[in-house]
């Protein structure tokens, strides 16, 4: 009964093309028109800048896996940041700050899916009304106003270096090796490709799907708690309207990152790729003066187009 | 073994009079808030603000009824909003330079049910999800916005034009007469005519509407076409009633648009759900907001409630969905 | 006979597990009524009856998925409970069901101790070096070699199976419940999965199987329990009974059922003619022609290729060669030309794509008529309603009114009701896709009367179906397919249920 002649191994460089080409290609097509695209200050700046995203889409994978949306992650992060911002300057501690904006952030994070996986709501719906309810109670606590004079604590977070590496680039490895050792090391990642793959397996196994999913949620809601602190550290200030629409970077990112919105089929280098990509393409535009209205649509036109490939690819 | 019969368990039912009943319902909630608005604030009650409420409602009713089309077909258009400010500010630009107001209605429209189209395009050509499609069309549009309007803002537009979005007669703001035509014209469009009765098919079931012999990605590309022009008509009431264009007039439009739809009764999961009952959704939603207003909450309060209003009303749809079954 | 039969148990007095009196309602539905069940250890146990007898029921008790109303388990001996999957697969009881409980982008290990990883030395991380090796082991056991770290969504549809099989034996499952195994296999894999049983049994373990196929009933079973509208019927051993004795016990009267027919002397012009059309679904070369005043039969096993040519020429799936003359003329396109046309497509899967179940009957009566009654466009409710009437009397559909959900008729009624919509449409071509499937045989026997009065009227008819029994009684000729190609034609004298089974199997 020898089988394995039909089975072809499991190869990941056959999905490294889409999103490796795009990069290169993006890479390629800067340093040609984009004076100063290839400097290291300019590479560099390009990493750093991308730290806040990759926080965001590395949790926005798991929840794409789980055949899930988070829209409300842009303006949980305007949320978080605000707390970040309000809380640190009240008490001047780094620490009490981040605090606070994890617990926020953890906690939309843990509606979202309680919506998703208790109410049964759509996620798109459900995380859409919870973005309107952070992005309200974003300007309900800076009353529409920045909250400035931050303590230096957070401000340092940004620009600091551990080892001649930016902090924020240290922080974005950091959890990207978590991400990755909880996907494909842990049991809840085996779980959370069952979650979009096949849920009845869940039940069989004894395992309880909606709890499972809620954690997902909420893991996404916390890093965009952490994610906020470095948006106010890098903005130095905390403002009503920091992190609006930087989910929909997020999504891009895994979209372009081969990340498949159905069964369950999820790859998080794919993700990192993605973010570099977003990265690129912003720094890029920016370079050649395209103002960020143009960042905004490219970004856009990248995440329909990756779409469409997507859909082509599960249809053959 | 669910085929043995059990048709004699349920009474027939009507769907015309379940409607009817949840149409209803809706309607006594909005009196109720009215008497709760009435007592609480003086000015609820006066003249002004009555015709000011129904100008708010219609506004939030022109983007809300097209919506509602896509909507009974199980599918969402979340780019409504940016597509009122981008025809917007094309109008407004197309004014400016002609002098002619029509010919700047007439691009309004058209922009926006060009944009509709391509929407549609995504969702039925390419086969991307309505959310996902009309999401990234959200921010292409924005991009676009922003990037034409460099900043700047657009104002001073002739008197006669004005008077669409802030003129009266007979006493009634003219965009109230416009929301009677369109509604008239939604509802009968969605119950009086085959290509009503074929999107109701195509919400109930897609596959099987499609091998009954419905043209189901002709019929999605009209939707969200209409869906798409009904938003260029928006941005021309916006644009006559503000008399000036921004890029970022779009913005807190979608949700209310959205949370107008499902509060009237439209179901998120396709094929049940009338116009009017958008139109009643428009109302309450207006009405809450304009308490708010009067009873002096700050306008930082309305994403937050509107967010829970459309969470609050998709769990209502659920729960009676569930009884139905 | 079967009280016979269960006495003369020689070599296993006590049954591994005995079900006693179970009984299991739904509103309106006795799905199971005082059923009693037993399975010997190491022997295969044939479960029997037709659709909606109650043999999934009874599954779904034995796995713990439904709570039975009333009834007693034994096991061993020892009177237990079962009220949860986990009673269940205490007891050593698996399910192989037919839709996989498998996660497509999990490795083989991952999917076998799903839920049950063993442990590695950081909290909540997994020893993979020791899930691989245990995972080889139980693939081992069941003689399937293959890499247990593959990807799952990269395995056919038999390999699946064995995944699915080793998961179950790696939960130390005594019994193991199929659910039609063999229904997506082919020939070769059907005969390795048969010498997996037969390992199995040897090994102890106990097997409940459930097939429609009377060939691996007398091949693999040491035992058959007979089951009809929610009741146990019989208990027999295979070489006790003849296949036509089993027939009878599972229809409940002989098995000549009435199929009313009045076939013409000769048929009229040809309506539909295609030649040699191609899909991308799998279908090549297909040419045959359906002409008024008949019903051609289209036969021959699942997964030839059927239903695909039924929606290729219904423009439900692309054409990729080929030709379709309808009425005289070419035609290619989406199924609303093919409607319009006056083609008519009666799906196999009658609630997921014939029918909004959540509408009315008669919105569901009108939906394809939509452009024939209301040529201005213009919707008028009374005129539909006129119309659903109309249909709703015709075709005697059992329903308080045309403004009943259509999902709370039975499935004789609610097949009416498809049929009714094309009717309404004035449809010249009929293609229906195993247009009996789930129906009792007195709505069985109308449908056969109402297509039979289609065809008199001057429309055609395809008809696609498993029951070789209707195609020979029903149909002027048939046309047999094997692998997605016509593998033989038979005219109305040729028309034997051996011609077709000759024509439909592999000559491996």
């Amino acid at each position: 009964m020898r089988e394995a002649a039909v089975v072809s191994q499991p190869n990941p460089l056959q999905r490294i093309p889409g999103v490796a080409i795009v990069l290169v290609l993006l890479i390629a097509l800067f340093s040609t028109i984009a004076p100063g695209f290839l400097s290291v200050a300019n590479l560099s700046n390009v990493l750093v800048q991308s730290t806040i995203l990759t926080m965001l889409a590395l949790p926005m994978t798991l929840i794409i896996m789980t055949e899930g949306l988070d829209l409300s992650m842009g303006a949980v992060l305007t949320l978080t940041s605000l707390c970040v911002a309000i809380v640190s300057l009240a008490t001047h501690s780094m620490l009490l700050g981040l605090g606070a904006g994890l617990l926020v952030g953890a906690a939309f994070g843990f509606a979202n899916g309680w919506l998703v996986a208790i109410v049964g709501i759509p996620p798109f719906v459900a995380t859409l009304g919870t973005l309107g309810m952070a992005q309200g109670l974003s300007l309900i606590v800076s009353d529409g106003q920045s909250v400035v004079g931050i303590p230096h604590s957070v401000r340092d977070i940004y620009s600091a270096t551990l080892l001649g590496v930016p902090v924020p680039i240290v922080m974005a490895l950091v959890t990207y090796a978590a991400f990755h050792g909880l996907l494909y090391h842990t049991r809840f990642g085996t779980y959370i490709f069952a979650l979009g793959g096949n849920r009845e397996a869940l039940r069989y196994a004894g395992l309880s799907p909606n709890r499972l999913l809620i954690a997902v949620y909420a893991i996404g809601g916390a890093m965009a708690g952490i994610a906020g602190l470095l948006m106010t550290a890098r903005m130095n200030s905390g403002h009503p309207t920091a992190g609006l629409g930087l989910e929909f970077d997020a999504i891009a990112a895994v979209a372009v990152g081969g990340t498949s919105f159905e069964r369950g089929n999820g790859w998080l280098l794919g993700t990192l790729l993605g973010v570099l990509s977003v990265g690129v393409l912003r720094n890029g535009l920016n370079l050649i003066s395209l103002p960020s209205s143009v960042q905004v649509a490219s970004v856009g036109v990248l995440v329909i187009v990756a779409l469409f490939l997507d859909g082509l690819r599960s249809r053959a | 073994m669910t085929d043995i019969s059990k048709d004699a368990i349920a009474p027939p039912r009507s769907f015309l009079s379940q409607d009817a009943i949840q149409v209803f319902y809706r309607l006594l909630a909005a009196l109720l808030i009215c008497a709760v608005l009435a007592v609480l604030s003086d000015s609820f009650l006066s003249l002004g603000n009555i015709l000011n409420v129904l100008r708010q409602a219609s506004l939030t009713f022109f983007i809300a009824s097209g919506l509602t089309l896509v909507v009974l077909t199980a599918g969402l258009d979340l780019s409504v909003g940016a597509n009122v400010a981008l025809s917007a500010c094309i109008a407004g630009t197309v004014i400016h330079k002609t002098g002619s107001p029509a010919l700047g209605i007439l691009t309004g429209l058209a922009c926006g049910g060009i944009v509709g189209l391509l929407n549609g395009v995504m969702v039925t050509a390419l086969r991307i999800p309505s959310f996902i499609a009309t999401y990234g069309m959200l921010w292409v549009l924005n991009g676009l916005t922003y990037w034409y309007m460099a900043g700047e803002t657009l104002h001073g537009f002739p008197a006669g034009f004005r008077q669409i979005g802030s003129g009266y007669l007979f006493g009634l703001p003219i965009p109230v007469y416009l929301l009677l035509v369109f509604l008239g014209i939604g509802t009968l469009f969605a119950q009086r005519t085959i290509w009503g009765q074929e999107i109701y098919a195509i919400g109930a079931n897609p596959v099987a509407a499609r091998l009954s012999g419905i043209p189901v990605a002709r019929r999605l590309l009209l939707v969200y076409a209409v869906s798409g022009t009904m938003a260029g008509l928006a941005s021309i009431i916006f644009l006559s009633r503000l008399n000036s264009a921004e890029a970022d007039i779009g913005e807190s439009l979608t949700l209310p648009a959205i949370a107008a739809v499902l509060i009237g009764g439209t179901s998120l999961f396709g094929g049940v759900g009338t116009v009017f009952g958008t139109f009643i959704g428009a109302l309450i939603l207006t009405l809450v907001l304009n308490g708010m207003n009067l009873l002096s909450v700050s306008a930082n309060w309305q994403p937050l409630v509107t967010g829970i209003i459309v969470i609050l009303a998709v769990w209502l749809d659920m729960k009676t969905r569930r009884r139905a079954q | 006979m079967s009280t016979a039969a269960l006495a003369v148990e020689p070599a296993a007095p006590t049954p591994l597990l005995e079900l006693r009196g179970i009984s299991k309602e739904f509103p309106g539905v006795k799905a199971l009524d005082d059923v009693s069940f037993a399975v010997f250890p190491g022997e295969v146990h044939m479960l029997l009856g037709e659709n909606g007898a109650g043999k999934s029921s009874l599954m779904k008790v034995l796995c713990g998925a439904y709570r039975a109303d009333a009834g007693e388990f034994y096991y061993g001996g020892k009177t237990v409970a079962i009220n949860s999957a986990a009673d269940a697969q205490k007891l050593g009881i698996a399910v192989i069901f037919q839709e996989f409980s498998l996660v497509p982008h999990l490795d083989i290990a991952q999917n076998i101790f799903l839920g049950r990883e063993p442990k590695g030395r950081i909290p909540g991380t997994i020893d993979r070096r020791k899930i691989l090796a245990d995972a080889a082991r139980v693939l081992g056991t069941i003689g399937f070699d293959i890499d247990p770290s593959t990807i799952v969504d990269k395995l056919g549809v038999a390999q699946q199976q064995m995944v699915e099989i080793a998961k179950a034996i790696s939960q130390n499952a005594r019994i193991l419940v199929m659910d039609e195994p063999t229904a997506a296999l082919s020939d070769r894999e059907t005969e390795l999965l048969f010498a997996l049983i037969a390992r199995l049994k040897a090994d102890g373990v106990s097997i409940v199987y459930i097939s429609h196929r009377m060939a691996e009933v007398f091949a693999l079973g040491d035992r058959i329990t007979v089951l009809r509208d929610g009741r146990r019927i019989d208990g027999v051993r295979p070489a006790d009974v003849t296949p036509d004795q089993l027939v009878r016990m599972m229809v409940g009267r002989n098995v000549d059922m009435t199929y009313p027919r009045n076939f013409a002397d000769k048929p009229g012009e040809v309506l539909l003619e295609v030649k040699g059309l191609s899909a991308t679904t799998g279908i090549s070369d297909i040419s045959i022609e359906v002409r008024r005043g008949e019903i051609v039969g289209l036969c021959g096993l699942v997964g030839s290729g059927r239903s695909e040519v039924a929606r290729a020429i219904f423009g439900a799936d692309p054409v990729s060669s080929g030709e379709i003359i309808f009425d005289g003329k070419p035609m290619s396109g989406e199924p609303d030309l093919a409607a319009r046309r006056g083609i008519a497509l009666i799906p196999e899967s009658r609630k997921s794509e014939g029918l909004a179940l959540l509408r009315s009957v008669g919105d569901n009566l009108v939906v394809s008529a939509l452009r024939k009654l209301f040529p201005s466009g213009l919707f008028d409710q009374r005129r539909a309603q006129r119309t659903s009437d109309g249909l709703i009397r015709q075709l005697r559909i059992a329903t308080p009114g045309a403004r009943q959900t259509v999902g709370l008729l039975s499935g004789g009624n609610q097949q009416k009701v498809v049929i009714g919509k094309w009717l309404a449409a004035g449809s010249k071509l009929f293609i229906f896709d195993e247009p009996t499937r789930g129906i009792d045989i007195g709505a069985k026997s109308e449908i056969f009367a109402l297509i039979d009065r289609l065809v008199a009227e001057g429309a055609a008819a395809l008809m696609i179906s498993s029951e070789q029994v209707e195609i020979c009684h029903v149909c002027d000729r048939a046309y047999v397919m094997r692998e997605g190609r016509i593998a033989g034609h038979l005219a109305r004298n040729e028309l034997t249920e051996e011609n077709i089974v000759r024509l439909g199997m592999h000559h491996a």
